[in-house]
């Protein structure tokens, strides 16, 4: 957005920050988010600092770099593969679903009730996760499952022998798709919102169909949005460890199953690698996290 | 507009359909307990138990006011990076996004080490502070969705000339956050405010070894090694925060009203 | 690999028992007035459910009232428990644990890093040497067998023996109640399929044990689902592979419904110990001894075989006549207990390095 000119004095004079020399500008505008950092510094970063310092320590306490290069075999790298697959697949699966049930609710003309309604809902399935949510899944589409013998028993249909499985990486996007799914909702509602009916007015005065608002007006403008929430519902997906680990438990072999493993099950017990792969998952996290900067500053050129 | 309202009734329906019928499956198996017929003997054994309304009472109290430390936390902070220090965006979402990769048992473990009871900042030295401390893993976790939901809500209106508006007619910066900003991005924070409750109800690592008497241990606790009783638990709980959520929708109606309210 | 036999250890156990050999300065009443005089005891890790722990503890509260029993996350697992340690060296709040309960080979890792301090309980003769730590650091507390539970609506002819599994009409049924790459539970779960398959010693028991469930998985009857009685009472999967324990309370918990059976195999019988210690760093140590002393005195061991637990004292119990015929009657025969092995830590490491870091390649169970 553009600077705008007051042609006030009284106004200029007021413009805050102060008019004061720019060196001292510097101190004053961090002070706005010196509140953030000092948070985030003494109840996130610092007390994870172990996991991070751990990570290059062995049980002896020694600077090492075995646990990074530990982190190269196969078995580590196919599970941070499967879990990059199944974060992404969820992440843009549970976006485009959420979009579309986002404008439907705030755009579609659809009763008051309805809006509310699904805010309310998804912000609680959005953290329906774990043991209930894999038991759920299973008790709808497991072999026993609700739909499954309904699908059965009413119009003769065996899922199962038709290839389908719940224990499968698609079974576990399903799944996933559970909590991904309202938290798209929750967060890009409110962006939806601002998408200010004059500009649908304009668009269609000045001749534009459905489409053409939709493709250059409202995509360009939720882009950024959206594309800050898929790399969110990655990061989600990426961590979740509850819900996978019920449902596919040990045939799956992901990142954070690995890590739980490490530091909190009962029989391997190598702090250090756990705390290993902890930091390969941010590491990984930080890439995508740049790569959707990166991605997003494209975008953003087209909106200034 | 109507083939458009066609579209959004399926979508509608789509959706529901997808997110109900699991519900649907665990509500049957939780009626099962009695065998050979339905029956609620599950919820009646879940429900009798005194410790559900006491360590419910007790998450929700602890929700509501990390709510308010998630909003005095973002809200500031997101709204200065817009207006000032665009640069900075993507450090900050960076560390945003941390507490959803960092297992929370990491980093409840990392508390105790740090605010022990003989650690410079004992918070886990009285129950309140542990209760305070609690507080602000809770508003750790729910960082990355706060913040998310504000910053979205943030992008949908023009900061920066509602701010030199208010500059203009005298506002110091107080003001302009808490009087022009918030009501515009309420809707925005009532969603981040639900997803931080939700997060809280259900949340039991850090309770559980902080040793707070939260419904997520509660909850695991019942129903750790049994079988239809967690189902019902399930349903239970995802009814009850449902509610709640409920309520807070109904009362944010009675915030300040804004251009941004929905149409 | 060590056989529990009863007889001659009982015999030395029973003679010794008459002189007083306590490892610690305090008499029981000094003992007594000392924990009262803290106050608190801090528990990790103790579901209700397992081994009847509901019913121990409240046995400790209603014998001590002053002392008030503080539990942290039932769901912890033997690393968290001692995570949990490390973590509270500098806090003596409630956040800190006195006590852990943890598998076998944690005992000997924690004594080396310092976790934990020694103390001998009163009837410390009568554990078995196999399963203390000389020194008094560890000790343990109670056993169980592998078992299969069984969902009877959905499963007719019950298994009887690990090759019975492989049979076709359990296809789809079969499930380990933990993950293999991180569970005790499921990593002793191979081992007693390899050892029923004819391994001889531990490498060669992981072996065939992976190869085992190998052909499980191949023929369509293995779950790779982590079963709970919430998953056998739901069809998912019918017939468990568990501790003895936690398949007989499962089986009281579900009250027939639906109904189940506990089967303990015919060969292939292996026996998961777990030990007890106090913490080094824990803030009410008195208390934690008296808790030991609680929980090995007879009360405390009949209590956890309430709970459906062999405890450690088993034998030394059975012998003096102390155990209730109809405690002895709700556990499976005992003739099954016979052919129990119990692995050394040695053969655990053994073990649990082969199957953790073989099961995703030779099971293959993995998703893709």
């Amino acid at each position: 957005m553009s600077e705008t000119t007051y042609p006030d004095p009284a106004a200029a004079r007021q413009a805050v920050p102060p008019a004061r020399a720019e060196g001292m500008r510097l101190p004053l505008h961090w002070l706005g988010v010196a509140p953030f950092f000092i948070f985030a510094l003494m109840f996130l970063i610092l007390p994870t600092f172990y996991l991070v310092v751990g990570a290059f320590q062995n049980d002896q306490g020694e600077f090492t770099l075995a646990n990074m290069a530990a982190l190269f075999q196969p078995s580590i790298l196919a599970a941070y593969w499967i879990s990059i697959r199944i974060s992404l697949a969820s992440a843009v699966l549970g976006a485009l679903a959420g979009l579309a049930i986002a404008v439907a609710i705030v755009r579609g003309g659809l009763p008051k009730w309805v809006r509310s309604t699904t805010m309310t809902f998804s912000g609680v399935a959005s953290n329906f996760a774990g043991v209930p949510l894999a038991f759920a899944f299973l008790a709808t589409l497991g072999r026993l499952g609700l739909v499954t013998v309904l699908l059965r028993t009413w119009f003769d249909i065996n899922i199962y022998a038709l290839g389908f499985n719940i224990l499968s990486f698609a079974g576990l996007t399903l799944t996933y798709l559970f909590f991904q799914i309202p938290l798209m909702v929750v967060i890009i509602t409110p962006a939806i919102d601002g998408l200010k009916k004059e500009w649908g007015e304009a668009a269609a005065t000045l001749g534009a169909t459905q489409f053409q608002y939709w493709r250059m007006v409202v995509i360009p403008v939720l882009w950024p949005s959206f594309l800050g929430t898929v790399i969110l519902l990655f990061a989600n997906a990426f961590g979740a460890i509850a819900t996978a680990y019920a449902l596919t438990g040990s045939s799956l072999n992901i990142v954070p199953i690995l890590l739980y493993a490490q530091i909190r099950g009962d029989v391997l017990h190598n702090p250090h690698l756990g705390y290993a792969l902890a930091f390969g998952m941010i590491f990984v996290t930080g890439l995508a996290n740049i790569f959707y900067i990166w991605f997003r500053v494209r975008s953003e050129r087209w909106l200034k | 507009m109507k083939a458009g309202r066609f579209w959004a009734w399926l979508t509608f329906a789509l959706g529901a359909a997808y997110f109900f019928i699991p519900l649907i499956a665990t509500l049957e198996f939780s009626l099962r307990m009695r065998r050979g017929e339905y029956s609620f003997d599950a919820y009646r054994v879940v429900l009798g138990d005194v410790r559900f309304q006491e360590t419910f009472l007790y998450s929700t109290v602890i929700a509501c006011l990390t709510i308010v430390i998630g909003v005095l936390l973002v809200v500031p902070t997101a709204y200065w990076i817009r207006l000032r220090m665009p640069w900075i965006r993507p450090v900050v979402e960076f560390i945003t996004l941390l507490p959803l990769i960092i297992p929370a048992i990491v980093i409840v473990f990392g508390y105790i080490r740090m605010y022990g009871s003989n650690s410079p900042l004992p918070f886990l030295a009285t129950t309140r502070g542990t209760d305070f401390l609690l507080m602000i893993g809770y508003a750790t976790l729910a960082l990355p969705y706060m913040y998310r939901a504000v910053d979205t809500g943030l992008r949908t209106i023009d900061v920066r000339t509602l701010t030199e508006a208010a500059q203009v007619h005298g506002a110091g910066w107080t003001t302009i956050i808490a009087r022009i900003i918030l009501p515009n991005v309420l809707i925005a924070v009532l969603s981040g405010a639900f997803l931080t409750f939700a997060i809280v109800i259900g949340e039991f690592t850090m309770a559980s070894l902080l040793n707070r008497p939260a419904f997520g241990p509660y909850l695991q606790n019942i129903g750790a090694n049994r079988a239809y009783e967690p189902a019902a638990l399930a349903v239970i709980a995802f009814a009850i925060t449902w509610g709640c959520m409920s309520v807070i929708q109904v009362l944010s109606r009675f915030a300040p009203k804004s251009a941004n309210n929905p149409n | 690999m060590f056989k529990f036999t009863g007889k001659i250890l009982s015999l030395t156990a029973a003679a010794l028992m008459v002189t007083t050999a306590v490892g610690s300065a305090q008499s029981m009443d000094e003992l007594v007035k000392a924990a009262k005089e803290e106050g608190q005891l801090t528990t990790i890790a103790l579901p209700h459910d397992w081994c009847g722990y509901g019913e121990v503890i409240a046995g400790f509260k209603a014998k001590y009232p002053e002392i008030t029993v503080n539990e942290l996350n039932p769901d912890a697992g033997s690393s968290d428990e001692v995570e949990a340690i490390k973590a509270n060296k500098d806090n003596k709040g409630p956040q800190a644990p006195d006590v852990i309960d943890v598998g076998l080979s944690y005992g000997p890792q924690a004594k080396a890093d310092g976790l934990i301090q020694p103390y001998k309980v009163s009837t410390w003769d009568s554990i078995p040497d196999s399963a203390k730590d000389a020194d008094g650091y560890w000790y343990g507390d109670y056993y169980g067998v592998l078992s299969f539970m069984v969902n009877k609506d959905l499963v007719e002819n019950v298994p009887e023996d690990w090759a019975d599994l492989l049979k076709d009409e359990y296809a789809n049924s079969i499930a380990l109640a933990g993950d293999p790459r991180a569970s005790n539970q499921a990593i002793q779960g191979v081992y007693a399929a390899g050892l029923g398959a004819g391994g001889t010693d531990a490498a060669s028991a992981a072996e065939k044990g992976l190869a085992f469930f190998k052909e499980l998985n191949a023929k369509g009857n293995f779950v790779p689902v982590i079963g709970k009685p919430a998953t056998l009472a739901q069809g998912q999967t019918p017939i468990l592979i568990n501790w003895d324990y936690n398949a007989l309370s499962g089986r009281d918990n579900l009250n027939n419904n639906p109904p189940v059976e506990v089967i303990v195999p015919k060969s292939g019988v292996v026996a998961g110990v777990y030990v007890q210690a106090i913490s080094a760093y824990a803030p009410h140590p008195n208390a934690a001894k008296l808790w030991m002393e609680y929980l090995y005195s007879d009360e405390g061991q009949l209590g956890w075989l309430k709970g459906y637990c062999h405890p450690i004292r088993f034998n030394d119990l059975a012998k003096n006549g102390k155990i209730p015929q109809e405690l002895l009657d709700k556990l499976p025969p005992a003739a099954a207990y016979e052919a129990a092995v119990f692995p050394t830590l040695d053969d655990q490491a053994k073990a649990k390095e082969a199957i953790t870091k073989n099961w995703d390649s030779v099971v293959g169970a993995n998703v893709q």
